[in-house]
């Protein structure tokens, strides 16, 4: 071959070499794009996935979705918000909201020896780590014989909303509720005179009365008026026990709001629990409003017998007790001049249907109250839910009044009802005994 | 809201006796329905009212101010006032009490609906040939 012929030969060669080569890149840059884009598919179609997910909350029946709420059943839904609420100033205690009646109470209700025997306080039966509640079918006593109590140890998160306190709603304030333990025999078994002498004895606890009411803890004649004052300054610590918000209240504002993306994080199953809850269950007919309580009392079919022979009259025992109590909203003890905080004391009607009413309680972390009922009877969430489920007609109806019917829920029903209960706990808890340091008394 | 008039029977709760009011037809129009104003009525007498606070909130006690206007030749001696659910057969947890303002006007107060739901009044308007019972529907939300 001639030289000339060889040396165009080596150029096309070298150009076809190049072109090879060009090819190679651009291929190399495609497979590379194709890959891309093939990552990128895959990343939408896992957002595509997420969305929906998020939108339906999880694998639930298209049934369960928010939209598929009745609106009756959203109204409901809203009554139970928001949360937290404000707790009143109660008219009848002048430590209400009062930052160093907050203080003393608080030490009083950590204080074993408000009990004379010094075994009990407070905070024994009303365990912080409990949910101020003792795990216990029905509360213990003291002293050596630490008798069994007639009924389940109240849990005392948010009581403060209510009206009545006490299973029997024998209470018709904070405060006179907080009396009843302290000089109950089977309970602290304290006096006025021992609860005056606590307060005068301790200098901190002297100093917070001081700091509190202004004055000091009254003399030997006016013994009463400081049991009372110790008793008001337990209400006002109580009335601090607000919990937390929970799962549900999340969603519950996320419904308001129409945030579909936050409503979607309610777990699916409580959200079935909350439908029959709020709808065909009828609960929140009387687990009613933001604390999931009307405050009222009902028989809802649960045996009364405490002992052989002894029947607990439930609210019928308690408006007799509230009526006769001299430190009711009505008597001279209570701090509103104008008696108007008495109004239901006064109003209150009392017939034979309210044997056996027990009050509704609130379902706020009632996931960390059991067991439940007046007497404890029910170890678990499901056992209650059971009990609505077959009630027994007979036995509810005999005063005539129509409220409950079976609800006749099957298996997965239950377990939906509980966990809608569930989603109730409070996801935080304010610190219950903060160390107060010594007392600084006030310049008065 | 649905009104109905019903004939008298059984017992109430809160009650207020009046001095015999003995009313022409004019004042039996005046207990017309009008803002806020709830009615009810039999043949022999109407009654109209409205509640403090207007809009009735659940488990928190309220009261009503009533104008009871009898047909002509009609006196009126009281009013009872009582509340319930007739769908739970239950009444309230509360007694209310009744007392008269004059001119066949009435207040109670002491009342408290504490559930939501369908409510009924009830209220006896007593004359000397009997009870006069009203009825007027109510939904607690």
């Amino acid at each position: 071959m001639p030289r000339a012929a060889r040396l165009v030969a080596a150029a096309l060669l070298a150009r076809g070499l190049v072109r090879l080569a060009s090819g190679l890149v651009l291929l190399t840059r495609g497979l590379v794009l194709l890959a891309r884009g093939l990552v990128l598919l895959a990343r939408s179609l896992v957002l595509l996935a997420r969305s929906l997910v998020l939108l339906t909350g999880g694998l639930v029946p298209p049934a369960a979705t928010s939209a598929a709420h009745t609106p009756e059943e959203i109204r409901n839904i809203q009554r139970h918000g928001p949360w937290p609420q404000a707790v009143p100033r109660d008219p009848s205690n002048r430590a209400s909201g009062n930052i160093d009646a907050i203080a003393l109470g608080r030490a009083l209700f950590f204080d074993p020896r408000l009990s004379p025997r010094e075994d009990l306080a407070c905070a024994t039966c009303h365990l912080p780590e409990r949910a101020l509640t003792d795990g216990r079918d029905r509360g213990q006593g003291g002293g050596a014989a630490k008798p069994r109590l007639d009924r389940n140890t109240p849990g005392l998160w948010n009581t403060a909303h209510g009206h009545w306190f006490g299973w029997d709603g024998g209470a018709d304030s904070l405060w006179s509720f907080a009396l009843r333990p302290i000089l109950h025999p089977d309970e602290l078994g304290a006096s006025a005179a021992h609860v005056a002498r606590l307060l005068r004895g301790d200098a901190n606890l002297a100093c917070r009365y001081r700091n509190a009411f202004g004055r000091a803890v009254p003399p030997e004649a006016a013994v009463e008026t400081a049991l009372v004052d110790a008793a008001k300054a337990l209400a006002a610590y109580l009335e601090t026990l607000v919990s937390g918000r929970s799962a549900f209240d999340e969603f519950r504002d996320a419904l308001a709001r129409g945030d579909a993306a936050a409503a979607a994080r309610y777990p699916a199953a409580a959200r079935r629990g909350l439908a029959l809850f709020a709808g065909k269950g009828q609960c929140s007919v009387c687990h009613f409003g933001p604390n999931f309580s009307n405050g009222e009392f009902h028989n809802i079919g649960m045996p009364h017998l405490v002992e052989p022979g002894r029947v607990d009259p439930g609210r019928h025992g308690g408006i007799r007790r509230v009526r006769e109590d001299k430190y009711n909203l009505l008597g001279a003890f209570s701090d509103d001049a104008t008696r108007a905080s008495g109004s239901r004391t006064l109003h209150l009607a009392e017939n034979h249907a309210n044997y056996g009413q027990f009050k509704v309680p609130s379902l706020r972390n009632v996931e960390l109250t059991a067991p439940y009922m007046h007497d404890g009877r029910l170890a678990t969430l499901r056992e209650v839910v059971r009990h609505y489920s077959e009630l027994d007609e007979d036995r509810l109806h005999q005063d005539g009044e129509a409220l409950l019917k079976p609800l006749r829920l099957s298996d997965a029903e239950s377990e939906d009802l509980v966990a809608f209960l569930r989603s109730l706990t409070s996801r935080s808890f304010p610190d219950l005994n903060p160390a107060p340091g010594p007392c600084k008394r006030r310049g008065f | 809201m649905m009104r109905t008039a019903m004939p008298a029977a059984g017992a109430l709760r809160g009650v207020a006796l009046a001095a015999l009011l003995v009313a022409s037809p004019a004042a039996y129009a005046a207990c017309d329905a009008g803002p806020g104003v709830l009615r009810g009525e039999t043949p022999k007498v109407a009654l109209a009212f409205r509640t403090t606070p207007p809009v009735i909130k659940v488990g928190e006690l309220f009261s009503l101010q009533a104008q009871v206007c009898p047909q002509e030749g009609v006196s009126v001696a009281g009013l009872k006032v009582d509340a319930g659910m007739p769908a739970h057969k239950h009444g309230m947890n509360y007694q209310p009490r009744v007392s008269s303002t004059g001119a066949g006007k009435y207040t109670a107060t002491g009342l408290m609906f504490h559930m939501p739901g369908q409510w009924q009044f009830t209220f006896d308007v007593e004359t000397p040939a009997g009870r006069e019972r009203i009825r007027v529907d109510y939904t607690a939300e």
